[in-house]
């Protein structure tokens, strides 16, 4: 009668023994990757716009305050999308003709609002305030990414719970002066810690509350 | 009324037949599917096109505006978020409101996007148009032109709006021989008889409760339900504050047959047939007289109305004695007389509302109807097929009308039997103008364009008269332009701000009362029927809003519907129970009604309310309670003399909230009632605590500014919901509907808890939210850390993170986290409440919750979030009165109180520091954050031993 398990079966056994230790770990590792992916945070994600508007161009090349179309976000927690109205400020007399700009002409001629899709998107139960963020020293690009070199818009962060509590931990790193949060082009000083924490008591920020469920969920 | 939803159904429907290989495929099918979606769905940002100044996307609106209770305004600050009204609080500036609410003008914002609305104008060929409807009105009022309107009739409910009366008067000169009838389930003939008895013109009476010392009430629940609610609410617990003195302290006398509102309230309450409580005013006119009485009363009444005219006389000048709606005119004119015995602090006005009685514009309208004399029938937001009285013959005479139509925000039972049903535009969806109780008038502006093809009572009057395209604005501002003066838009900008329009208020009169002698009544015989308006959906009108359905009744706590209550003693002698079904007699018509036994009722006396067994409210109101209106008379709308019972073998569960939540031992720890003199003295022992228990927990000690804390005072509760319904409007508290009730299964984050003695009788009313205990039980025994404290104190529930174990529902001893057993607010919704317009009610700010998750009061969180946001913006800290939960928004008699035990200024650090403070079940050492003052009682020392 021949062997039942030839030599190589040892081998077998042990990788298959390594494997159902080092398996699980593995799996959940994968598993928490793949939550961390671009694929489910959308990170670095361009979408299709009905128009293809590009912030390299009005926010980096013509340097138009962010405020400017994002009116609410220094007042509401909703920053604001332009109506189109505002858009129609400078394009009822630039590139009147532009057949990319047709749905923005459109949407002023039927009064038809433009369906831009959304590319910065927290769960429902996450509310959040622009102007809050904006008022306590902390600039659009921080979590914006480099708008000004975006030609598409994308989602520059994670935007997961443990990068928002990064900073809510400690915002010191992120901090920037008042007349700095609406600079696309701030890059943190050489001594941020010591700037970031006087920052920090300039703006009253009261970092333990900060971590408290309530601040975020409600 | 079947808990059964349409998806439930469907699944029930489908069952097919499965084997073993297709069921597999199936099975990896859903796994496969299940894995590739996980990807979010692609949501859209769409900006507007021109943007409406002063709108900031995310930051709400407020408008001043007024809401109708039962014809008289109400003035309210109403909440908009990117144009959808969601919340209306109290407008501080108007009498009626005073800053508060009540369940009604909490529960309008519901019905403003009810589903079952109707939404098209209905022809006598089904669905038609506002211009359909429009040429058959020409042509209908071309032939009543022709005979100056004599076939024309317009019904209505009371009217005070002065544009409406305005129009219909405009109307009435057009059509000389034309009648308006003007008619309300709810009416006040026998108070507007009396007056007339009295003071020779239909004067209205104004009590000034505030100003009151003594109060003896004959009947009158003016606490209850009702126009006048909010601003008596307020009057009587400002009478009844601690640091009054025993002199000025109110003391308040109830003789009723049925335990109401007031009664609850009461120092003293004495139950009574209605019909013997002319005696009790005729004992206190011959006490003030100084004669002696002949006006013969059971030996506990006669005790009672002894020490009250005694306590009455003493007390002369800030003394006053008010008789109800269903005592008679005499009754009311006798008040009058002993009121000015008393110079009691009563004004009288003009009455507020112009037109006559209502049960003669009730005859009139039968004569009409039974002689054919009615060619062109208008209803405006009435609906006699369901409340008219019996011997209108209303069904009977209907089917002859040659053209009837019916405007009004159902297709209800009225609008079924007429020819054209016009749907009505919400109040928060049309301009009008309304007037208080008092006579105050004020603007109705429209928080959101008309959602459906609605039109206003406004526009469907014009149209009447002729007007091709009427618009309400315009007709609005032109019965004011005379007002206005020179710069009429400016004077329009203010009265929209101020919700109110300056010294508009009725100029109180005088008037000396005749000498009315009245007979006293012997002691009846028969059982007698007493009615009233329900205190959750009033005469009915409100019965397809399902917060008010669920919306417990404050003494017996029931939801969905209504009961007969019956004394204990009748229930013995008639061998029935709670929960029996009776059939409840009346001349030749009969109903079915379930029975309530209580203790707070006269020996003889059976009680129901008005409003329930609709037939066509919509989804949420059709079927719940029983119809009672069919056993009510032109002339005796209230009491009923001569009603039978009799019993049906069969029995039915009560939904109630009641039961389940009673917290057995001792009442007098939970809510204890000290009299004044007790206070003086000092309260020793527990619930009244020196010091804190000694604890194993850490002390939860932080420099953090904020300290959140409620200090509710059961002494100013007078138990009227507000509270509750603004909680469920502000926090999007679901509705689970009656099964789920009679299951336990209520949603409500704050519950207002009534505490009984040993006889049955009402001690108070005690609203509990969660009590955000620094050591909360339910904390520690939470699995996955979802019930936390935050650094302010809050007890916070992360949705996200709740498994629903439920283990901290058990270990609550306050027992007030709720469960979602099903998605109550997440696709498995009561009725019709998953339809997509009741979603925009919803509070932005507040997580709509999901199935399997455990949910309780807040603080309302997110108002202090956005002060707090608010206030760091301007690098402060948030100021006392800066953050208003809607539970104390709302309450007509600031009960509750919130802030900041930090700040040493706040009311509620004075309030922790007072002697009538304690802690609900403190001796657990749960350190409760929401805490109570006791309520105080004020018995009159000479009244010996009769029961209190």
């Amino acid at each position: 009668m021949p062997q039942i398990f030839r030599p190589s079966a040892d081998t077998i056994a042990r990788i298959l023994l390594v494997s159902i230790l080092i398996g699980p770990f593995v799996a959940i590792g994968i598993g928490y990757a793949v939550t961390q992916s671009p694929y489910i945070t959308g990170q670095n994600i361009t979408m299709k716009q009905p128009v293809p508007f590009s912030h390299a161009h009005h926010a980096g090349d013509l340097a138009i305050d962010c405020r400017y179309c994002h009116a609410g976000v220094e007042k509401s927690a909703f920053a604001g999308m332009p109506p189109t109205t505002t858009c129609m400020t400078c394009h009822s007399q630039l590139y009147t003709n532009e057949p990319m700009l047709a749905p923005v002409r459109q949407s002023l001629a039927e009064r038809k609002p433009i369906h831009w899709q959304r590319v910065h998107r927290l769960p429902d139960y996450v509310y959040f305030d622009h102007s809050i963020h904006v008022a306590k020293g902390i600039g659009c690009t921080t979590c914006h990414g480099p708008v000004g070199t975006m030609p598409l818009m994308r989602q520059h962060e994670s935007l997961t719970m443990g990068w928002c509590l990064s900073c809510h931990r400690d915002p010191t790193p992120y901090l920037r002066p008042e007349n700095q949060v609406f600079n696309s082009d701030w890059k943190p000083p050489a001594d941020q810690r010591e700037q970031g924490k006087k920052l920090l008591a300039h703006y009253l920020i009261e970092t333990r509350h900060l971590t408290d469920c309530s601040t975020c969920h409600r | 009324m079947s808990s059964v939803t349409p998806k439930q159904k469907a699944a029930a429907l489908s069952t097919v037949e499965l084997d073993r290989r297709a069921a597999l495929k199936l099975l990896a099918s859903g796994m496969a599917l299940s894995l590739a979606s996980c990807g979010k769905p692609p949501e859209e940002i769409v900006p507007y096109v021109d943007q409406p100044e002063r709108l900031v996307p995310g930051i709400p609106l407020k408008f001043a505006t007024t809401l109708d209770m039962a014809g008289y305004g109400r003035g309210v600050i109403a909440i908009s978020v990117e144009g959808r009204p969601i919340k209306v609080e109290g407008n501080p500036r108007h009498p009626a409101s005073l800053g508060a609410t009540d369940v009604f003008a909490e529960a309008s914002v519901l019905t403003l996007y009810d589903p079952d609305r109707s939404k098209a104008p209905r022809g006598p060929k089904g669905i038609a148009s506002w211009d359909a409807f429009g040429d058959a009105l020409r042509t209908q009022m071309e032939k009543e032109k022709t005979r100056a309107g004599a076939g024309l009739r317009l019904v209505s409910g009371r009217i005070t709006s002065p544009t409406l009366l305005r129009q219909i008067d405009g109307l009435l000169k057009q059509f000389p021989q034309a009648r308006w009838y003007r008619y309300e389930p709810v009416s006040d003939d026998n108070e507007r008889d009396g007056a007339i008895m009295a003071f020779g013109r239909p004067l209205t009476p104004l009590p000034r409760i505030g100003e009151a010392a003594v109060i003896l009430s004959l009947n009158a629940d003016f606490l209850g339900s009702g126009p006048h609610q909010i601003a008596n609410g307020r009057a009587f617990a400002s009478a009844r504050k601690a640091d009054a003195g025993a002199e000025q302290f109110l003391r308040l006398y109830v003789a009723e047959p049925v335990l109401s509102l007031t009664g609850a309230n009461a120092d003293h309450w004495l139950a009574i047939r209605p019909e013997l409580i002319r005696n009790i005013a005729l004992t206190v006119a011959a006490t003030l007289r100084g004669e002696k009485a002949n006006a013969p009363l059971p030996p506990e009444a006669e005790h009672f109305a002894a020490a009250a005219a005694a306590d009455l006389k003493s007390k002369a000048g800030k003394a006053i004695v008010m008789a109800g709606r269903a005592q008679p005119a005499e009754l009311h004119a006798l008040c009058h007389t002993i009121n000015n015995m008393l110079h009691a602090p009563v004004d009288l006005i003009e009455p507020v509302d112009p037109a006559g009685k209502h049960g003669e514009a009730l005859h009139a309208f039968a004569d009409d109807l039974s002689n054919s004399r009615i060619e062109t029938l208008l209803i405006l937001d009435a609906n006699p097929a369901y409340d008219a009285p019996r011997e209108l013959g209303f069904k009977a005479g209907f089917p002859k009308l040659p053209f009837s139509a019916h405007l009004g925000l159902y297709d209800d039972e009225t609008a079924a039997i007429c020819h054209w049903h016009l749907p009505l535009s919400h109040t928060l969806e049309s301009w009008s103008d309304l007037r208080a109780f008092d006579g105050t008038a004020s603007i109705v502006q429209p928080l959101i364009r008309p959602l459906y093809d609605t039109r206003s009572m406004h526009q469907v009057l014009a149209l009447l008269g002729g007007a091709l395209s009427p618009v309400s604005y315009d007709l609005v501002r032109e019965t004011w332009q005379p007002r206005g003066g020179d710069d009429f838009d400016s004077w329009w900008r203010q009265v929209l701000h101020d919700g109110v329009i300056a010294q508009t208020r009725h100029a109180a009169v005088s008037a000396q009362p005749r000498t009315i002698a009245i007979k006293p009544a012997a002691s009846p015989a028969e059982s007698v029927l007493v009615l009233a308006p329900d205190p959750s959906i009033w005469d009915g009108r409100h019965a397809n809003n399902a917060w008010l359905q669920e919306c417990p009744k404050p003494l017996s706590k029931e939801t969905w519907g209504n009961t007969l209550s019956v004394s204990s003693r009748d229930a013995q002698q008639l061998r029935c129970a709670t929960g029996d079904v009776i059939t409840l007699k009346y001349k030749d018509v009969s109903v079915e009604a379930v029975v309530r036994v209580t203790a707070n009722q006269a020996g003889g006396a059976y009680a129901t309310t008005l409003g329930y067994g609709r037939r066509k409210a919509g989804a949420i109101g059709d079927g719940a309670g029983f119809d009672v209106y069919p056993l009510r008379g032109i002339d005796e709308p209230w009491l009923m003399s001569g009603v039978t019972i009799a019993k049906t073998g069969k029995t039915r569960d009560i939904p109630t909230t009641q039961g389940q939540f009673r917290l057995e031992g001792e009442t007098t720890q939970f809510l204890p009632r000290v009299s004044l003199a007790a206070l003086a003295a000092g309260l020793k022992g527990p619930p009244f605590e020196e010091g804190p228990k000694p604890t194993l927990y850490p002390p939860v000690q932080n420099d953090d500014p904020y300290a959140w804390a409620m200090v509710i005072d059961t002494a100013a509760c007078i138990g009227c919901n507000a509270c509750l319904v603004a909680c469920q409007a502000e926090n999007n508290v679901p509705v689970v509907g009656p099964d789920q009730i009679l299951r336990s299964r209520v949603m409500h984050w704050l519950r207002v808890d009534t505490y009984t003695d040993a006889n049955g009788g009402i001690q108070g009313f005690q609203p509990v939210p969660c009590m955000h205990c620094e050591h909360a039980p339910c904390e520690p025994v939470c699995p996955v850390a979802a019930s936390v404290h935050d650094r302010e104190g809050l007890n916070v529930q992360v949705y996200n993170r709740c498994i629903g174990t439920r283990f901290c529902q058990s270990n609550c001893p306050y027992k007030v986290r709720r469960f979602n057993w099903f998605g109550y607010a997440d696709d498995e919704e009561y009725a019709n409440l998953g339809e997509p317009p009741i979603k925009a009610q919803h509070n932005p700010d507040v997580t709509v919750r999901g199935r399997g998750v455990m949910e309780k009061c807040t603080y309302c969180v997110q108002r202090i979030s956005r002060a707090r946001r608010n206030a760091e913006k301007e690098n402060r800290t948030i100021k006392e009165g800066e953050v208003v939960t809607a539970c104390q928004a709302a309450c007509p008699t600031r009960a509750i109180s919130f802030g900041n035990l930090k700040d040493a200024r706040a009311h509620v650090n004075a309030l922790r520091k007072e002697k009538r403070h304690y802690e609900l079940l403190g001796h657990l050492g749960t350190r409760p954050r929401t805490t109570y003052l006791a309520r105080l009682i004020n018995p009159n020392p000479d009244f010996g031993e009769a029961k209190s």
